[in-house]
C-alpha cells in the first residue's frame, strides 16, 4: 500500500497546491464553485470527490488556466502553486512549473497515433528528454508500445485512458490531476490504472489530485479526501477516517434526495451495470 | 495527340496555382478553424508586391523572390495580429463575414495603390517559353507546379515528422486540450497565416508571370475554394490534389466541349464527389469514441 508522507510539522514549505476561497463563475453569472478551499501537500494524494455538477472539473480548470476558454473566471480567493498564486498565469507556464492534468473524457488526439499523442505530451521538453520518456511510458504502459503506430481514436476505452496517462506524465509532473479516470471503464480496467497512479506516488513521489464521483475507489489509495456538493466541499478529512463514515459519505455523494434513498450496495450495483453497458 | 497534351499541361499548371491557394485555406482551416474569404486577394497583393519590386530592379528574379515571399509573411501576420485575432472569441460567422470584408477592401486597395489595367510582370525568366518534347510552356508555369510539389513534399514532412507539425494537427483536432500539453496557439495559428501567405503569393505571382497581372487576379481564390472542400477542408496535401483535378478538369472541358462549360465544369465535380463524399476526398472523418 502508500504510505502517507506527511509533512514535517511546522515546516515553512507550503503545500504544493492551496485553494483559498476559491469562487469561481462562468459567463459572469453561473456560478459553479461557490467557496472552496483546499490543500494538496507535497507527495500526498488528495481525492476529491462529488457528484456531477459539483464543480470539480471547474476546479481544475481554473488550476490549468483554461477557464477563460469557456468564459469562466476565478472571481475570489487564489489558487496556490508553491505558495505562488497562480493568477492569470498562461497554461503553457503551469504545465512548465509541473501540473499536468489527464482530462475528464481523456480527450486524445483522435487521428493521431498513440506514439504522437504521447509525443504531444512532452510539448515543452527537449528532444533529447521526448526519447528518454517515450521509454519510461512505455515501460509503465507496455501495451501503448505495442500500439504506438495505431491511431488512438480506435483503441478501446481502457487504452485510451492509458494515453491519456501517459501523455499527461510526459510532462515530468509533480502535481498529476486526474478528472475521472474511471469514467465509463469496466471495474478491471479501473483496477489497473488505479493501480499505476497509486504505483506513481509510491515510486517516484508524484502527488496526486484525483478527481471521481467513484467514491470507494478513489478513497482507497488516497491519504486526505475532499467531498464537494453545488460548489462547496461539504466533509473533509484523512482518509482512513472518511472510508469508515459509509453513510455519510453516501450522504454527501448525493444520493440523498427524497424518500427513495437506496443502500450503498445497490447504488454500487447499479453504477457497476451502467459502467458495463457503456 | 498534341492537343490534349497541351491541354493537360496547361491544366496543370493552373491548377498547381488553385492548388496552392486551396492548401492556404486549407492550413488555416486547419489551425484555427476559420475560413479566410481574403485568401486569393492575399495572393494578389503579394503579385502586385512582385511587380512593383521586378520594375524596381529591373527584374532581378531573385531579389522580386525574395522580397514578395517576406512581404507577403508580413502582410500576413500583421492582419493575422490586427484583424483576425481580436474576433477570436466573436461568433465564427462574424469571423468569416470579417474576411470577406477585408477581400473587398484588399481588392479595392490595390486599384488605389496600382491601377485597374493589366500589367506585364517584366521577369524575362519566368514569360520565356520553354520546348517540352513539343509542348511550349512558359517557365512560370513549370514554376508553380514546381512550386506546388515542393509545397506538397514540405507539408507531408511538416505534419508528419516536425514536432510542430504535429501540435498543429493536434491543435485541429482539440485546440483545448493541446493548449494543456503546453501549446501556444496563437504560435500555432500564426505559423499557418504565414505558411498560407507564402503559398498563395507565389501562386499569384506566378500566375501573374505565366499570365497577365491585374485585379481580376482576386478570383483565382473564388476558383480555389472549390478545391479546398474537394480535397476535403482540413486536409492540406488533399487540397493541392482537389486544385490539379479541378484546373485539369477546366481545360479538357473548354477544349473538347465547350469554352462556356469551363467555369461550370469543376463545380459538377465537386458536387458530384460530396454527394459521395461529405468530408471531401481527403478530410479527417471526426472519430468518435469514448
Ligand atoms: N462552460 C461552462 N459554462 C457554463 N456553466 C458551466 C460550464 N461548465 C460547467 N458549468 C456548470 O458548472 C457547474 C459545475 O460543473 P463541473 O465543474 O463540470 O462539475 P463536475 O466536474 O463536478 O461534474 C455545473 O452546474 C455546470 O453546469
Ligand atoms: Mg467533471
Amino acid at each position: 500500500m502508500i504510505q502517507t508522507q506527511t509533512q514535517a510539522a511546522g515546516g515553512a514549505a507550503p503545500p504544493l497546491l492551496e485553494i483559498r476561497n476559491a469562487r469561481i463563475v462562468y459567463d459572469h453569472a453561473v456560478e459553479a464553485v461557490r467557496e472552496v478551499s483546499l490543500s494538496v501537500p507535497q507527495g500526498s494524494v488528495v481525492a476529491l470527490l462529488g457528484s456531477n455538477g459539483a464543480g470539480k472539473s471547474t476546479l481544475l480548470k481554473a488550476l490549468t488556466g483554461t477557464l477563460a476558454l469557456e468564459d469562466g473566471e476565478v472571481e475570489k480567493g487564489a489558487i496556490l502553486l508553491d505558495g505562488e498564486d497562480l493568477g492569470r498565469t498562461p497554461t503553457d507556464r503551469i504545465v512548465a512549473r509541473g501540473v499536468s492534468l489527464v482530462p475528464e473524457g481523456r480527450r486524445l488526439f483522435a487521428n493521431l497515433t498513440v506514439e504522437d499523442n504521447i509525443t504531444m505530451g512532452g510539448h515543452l521538453k527537449g528532444a533529447a528528454d521526448l526519447a528518454r520518456l517515450r521509454a519510461q511510458v512505455y515501460d509503465l504502459f507496455p501495451r501503448l508500445a505495442e500500439r504506438r503506430r495505431q491511431i488512438a481514436g480506435y483503441l478501446s476505452g481502457g487504452e485510451q485512458q492509458m494515453v491519456a496517462v501517459g501523455r499527461a506524465l510526459m510532462a515530468e509532473p509533480r502535481l498529476l490531476a486526474l478528472d475521472e479516470p474511471s469514467l465509463g471503464l469496466a471495474p478491471l480496467i479501473v483496477d489497473q490504472i488505479y493501480a499505476t497512479v497509486a504505483r506513481l506516488n509510491a515510486e517516484f513521489g508524484m502527488t496526486i489530485l484525483l478527481v471521481e464521483q467513484n467514491a470507494m475507489q478513489a478513497m482507497e489509495i488516497a491519504d486526505t479526501v475532499y467531498i464537494m456538493e453545488n460548489g462547496r466541499i461539504v466533509l473533509d478529512g484523512p482518509a482512513e477516517q472518511m472510508r469508515g463514515n459509509l453513510d455519510v459519505q453516501e450522504y454527501y455523494l448525493g444520493f440523498s434526495g427524497g424518500g427513495e434513498r437506496r443502500s450503498f450496495r445497490d447504488v454500487k450495483h447499479y453504477k457497476r451495470r451502467k459502467r458495463w453497458l457503456s | 495527340m498534341n492537343y490534349l497534351i497541351e491541354l493537360l499541361v496547361s491544366g496543370l499548371a493552373v491548377g498547381a496555382v488553385y492548388g496552392l491557394i486551396a492548401m492556404s485555406f486549407a492550413i488555416i482551416f486547419k489551425a484555427t478553424g476559420l475560413l479566410n474569404f481574403a485568401q486569393g486577394e492575399m495572393g494578389m497583393i503579394t503579385a502586385y508586391v512582385a511587380f512593383s519590386i521586378a520594375s524596381a530592379t529591373d527584374g532581378n528574379p531573385w531579389l522580386t523572390a525574395a522580397g514578395a515571399i517576406v512581404f507577403s509573411v508580413l502582410f500576413a501576420l500583421a492582419v493575422e495580429r490586427i484583424v483576425i485575432r481580436p474576433m477570436v472569441d466573436e461568433p465564427i460567422l462574424a469571423r468569416i463575414m470579417t474576411t470577406i470584408g477585408l477581400a473587398v477592401i484588399f481588392r479595392s486597395g490595390t486599384m488605389l495603390v496600382w491601377d485597374a489595367l493589366p500589367h506585364d510582370m517584366g521577369l524575362a525568366a519566368g514569360s520565356a517559353l520553354v520546348d517540352l518534347g513539343g509542348v511550349r510552356v512558359r517557365g512560370a508555369q513549370i514554376g508553380v507546379v514546381v512550386a506546388l510539389a515542393v509545397a506538397v513534399a514540405a507539408m507531408l514532412a511538416f505534419f508528419r515528422y516536425s514536432r510542430f507539425g504535429i501540435a498543429m494537427r493536434a491543435v485541429a483536432s482539440d485546440d483545448a486540450t493541446a493548449r494543456l500539453m503546453g501549446v501556444k496557439t496563437a504560435r500555432v495559428q500564426q505559423a499557418a497565416w504565414g505558411a498560407a501567405a507564402v503559398m498563395s503569393g507565389i501562386a499569384g505571382a506566378l500566375f501573374a508571370i505565366a499570365w497577365e497581372l491585374s485585379p481580376s487576379l482576386y478570383a483565382l481564390g473564388l476558383k480555389s475554394f472549390p478545391a479546398t472542400i474537394l480535397g476535403g477542408l482540413d486536409s492540406v496535401v488533399g487540397s493541392a490534389f482537389g486544385g490539379v483535378v479541378i484546373g485539369i478538369t477546366e481545360n479538357l472541358v473548354g477544349g473538347y466541349l465547350s469554352p462556356g462549360l469551363k467555369e461550370v465544369a469543376g463545380f459538377v465535380i465537386i458536387i458530384a464527389i460530396l454527394m459521395v463524399r461529405p468530408y471531401g476526398l481527403f478530410g479527417e472523418k471526426r472519430i468518435e469514441r469514448l
